[in-house]
């Protein structure tokens, strides 16, 4: 019976041309899709490595007329006092403007024995790990003794590529190929840019003083603060950069925008591709509706050759499935060439899940579309059909 | 081995009530050969598919072999119909888009029988219709005449013990309608067909063993 369905689908090629490369586009659209939410479910999966909630950034500037080195490290000393000893501040670091969340990234190559990666980098001071709750797997979090080189922290990703298995700390490496960094510590993999962003190579300078650059203040304050705290940290630290602008958010909020401004573009292409399959699943419908109309006579002598009602039902379904296998492999063809040329280092079982959801969801939709016009056809009366005025 | 006892049927639509067939009461003896005749719509076509189980009666019975089968299910009447019957259209009612060897073998689709066994005996079939030589071709690629023969073969191929042929050669010039009349004599005379035949031309239907004539659902002759 399959060989036989196949031989009608065949030998109608021509019709099903159109249905069939529906059909395949659908699996590719899907694949595509599929692919992406299975990305990003992983991705949102990954700890992200530090605590966001609770922390505020501040923008903040100091005013001009402060010059000199020393007095610009004495005064943001001050202002850290003044914004510690409030009781809703648990913790207080400076940072540059590549706070979590931000849209603002900083980085540069990193070398060590002729190996050269690019990674992220970020300006800290000494509280940045506690103010984030950054997860510590070895050494600690503080600035170099030596004179002309610069302590940094490294996560776990950046620490593999530059050192694989050998112990990190203690090793000095360049960045920009001149400037001297020594690994005084190892931090797991954090995902500062977005719940939805891949991990990446990211390393911490700990800065012994910070300077203007390091202008956002990070926060973390206790639970009870509340706005009347929030206007009140604004207006000392607004009196403190004279006519500066100072600006308050939420790394909560921050958060959200950040993950919809990588979520939304993909939103809309999913919606795009959603409104396809609705098109798709519609034509497999109409196109199976309009056969059973022009097919009443083949039906009705299928049903006179022997042939039950319920024969014809799975008549009309096996041929959509048969046609969507057709498609299928087709798909499959292009789909499997993806892992082949080595797109993104995505795992193979990636790829595999995505292939898998995207045949069941077609063999499901082409069923479903299938189930009506298959009752319409089983029901066809073979006396009618077969009638000849 | 067809029973038809006190047969009525009746089509209702909204506005008029047709009865298409009166009290039809009918014996045909196996390897009978009968011809049907009557004015068009005096229920020639249904007649037939009530005898083959395509259609149902509205009051009456139908026996088969002495087999009562007005109650069966949608499934056992197929099955009757796949083992016993094979039906011949004026129109042939071939699948376009198969080949001659595919038309032919579709009864035996519906039986559990291997490929090859299929294959076999829709060629043997076809040798008997003489289209042996055209089994790779499509409908479209045949005359009226090799159509027919094409669709008799078809009815054939599963061994049926009764054919019903409704204006088989209605749609055929007089040579082309003479050769598949040939073709029914000889199936009923070597095959032992019990062959049930709706006609319109006098002479074939002489050549039958017995002549029913209807008029308005009515039984006259
Ligand atoms: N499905 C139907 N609905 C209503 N009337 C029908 C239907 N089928 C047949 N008839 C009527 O029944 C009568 C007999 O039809 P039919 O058996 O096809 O006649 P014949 O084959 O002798 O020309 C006709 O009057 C026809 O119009
Ligand atoms: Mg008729």
């Amino acid at each position: 019976m399959i060989l036989h369905i196949y031989k009608l689908i065949w030998n109608k090629k021509k019709q099903n041309f159109l249905l069939m490369l529906e059909l395949f586009v659908s699996f590719i659209v899907l694949f595509v899709v599929f692919f992406n939410l299975l990305g990003f479910y992983n991705l949102y999966n990954t700890p992200r490595g530090f605590e966001y909630r609770n922390v505020w950034s501040v923008n903040y500037g100091l005013p001009a007329e402060i010059k000199s080195r020393d007095s610009i490290a004495a005064q943001i000393k001050i202002l850290k006092n003044i914004i510690l000893s409030m009781p809703q501040v648990a913790g207080v670091s400076f940072s540059s403007v590549n706070v979590p969340y931000s849209s603002n990234e900083i980085s540069n190559s990193v070398g060590y024995k002729g190996k050269e990666v690019m990674s992220s980098m970020y300006m800290t001071d000494q509280e940045y790990a506690k103010v984030l709750q950054l997860k510590m797997l070895a050494g600690n979090w503080s600035p170099s003794k030596r004179r002309g080189s610069t302590a940094v922290v490294i996560n776990k990703m950046l620490k593999e590529k530059l050192f694989g298995a050998e112990n990190a700390i203690g090793k000095r490496f360049n960045s920009g190929g001149s400037e001297d960094l020594v690994v005084t510590g190892i931090v797991d993999n954090t995902k500062l840019t977005g719940d939805y962003r891949s991990l990446e190579n990211v390393l911490f300078k700990v800065l012994d003083t910070v300077g203007r650059d390091e202008g956002i203040i990070l926060i973390r304050v206790r639970p009870d603060a509340d706005a009347a705290f929030e206007s009140h940290l604004y207006k000392i630290v607004s009196n403190f950069s004279k006519n500066t602008n100072v600006e308050i958010e939420h790394l909560e909020k921050k958060r959200i925008v950040r993950n919809n401004f990588i979520l939304v573009p993909f939103i809309l292409v999913f919606s795009v591709a959603a409104f396809l399959i609705i098109n798709v699943a519609l034509g497999i419908f109409g196109v199976l509706w309009y056969n059973i109309n022009r097919r009443r006579s083949e039906i009705g002598l299928r049903r006179a050759a022997g042939a039950s009602g319920k024969a014809i039902s799975m008549q009309i379904t096996g041929e959509a499935l048969i046609l969507s296998t057709i498609s299928l492999l087709a798909g499959l063809f292009f789909a499997i060439q993806f892992p082949l040329l080595g797109v993104g280092d995505v795992s193979a079982k990636v790829y595999l899940l995505a292939i898998g959801f995207s045949v069941i969801f077609i063999y499901l939709l082409v069923i479903v579309c299938s189930v009506y016009p298959a009752k319409q056809a089983a029901s066809v009366y073979p006396a009618d059909a077969l009638r000849e005025d | 081995m067809i029973r038809l006892e006190n047969i009525e049927k009746l089509y209702r639509t909204d506005t008029i009530e047709t009865i298409a067939l009166d009290r039809i009461s009918l014996n045909i003896e196996k390897g009978e050969f009968l011809s049907v005749m009557g004015p068009s719509g005096c229920g020639k076509s249904t007649l037939l598919n009530i005898m083959g189980l395509l259609d149902a009666p509205t009051k009456g019975e139908v026996k088969i072999d002495q087999q009562t089968l007005t109650h069966l299910s949608d499934k056992q009447l197929a099955r009757f119909r796949n083992q016993k019957i094979g039906f011949i259209f004026q129109s042939f009612h071939l699948i376009n888009d198969l080949r001659v060897l595919d038309n032919a073998e579709l009864p035996l689709l519906y039986r559990n029988i291997t490929s090859k066994e299929r294959i076999r005996l829709a060629t043997e079939a076809l040798e008997k219709v003489g289209l042996s030589n055209r089994i790779k071709h499509f409908p479209s690629q045949l005359s009226g005449g090799q159509k027919q023969r094409v669709a008799i073969a078809r009815a054939i191929a599963g061994n049926p013990e009764i054919i019903l042929a409704d204006e088989p050669t209605g749609n055929l010039d007089s040579a082309m309608g003479n050769e598949i009349m040939d073709i029914l004599l000889q199936l009923n005379r070597a095959e032992k067909a019990t062959i049930v035949m709706v006609t319109h031309d006098e002479t074939m239907a002489k050549k039958t063993h017995r002549l029913v004539r209807l008029f308005d659902g009515s039984q006259v002759q």
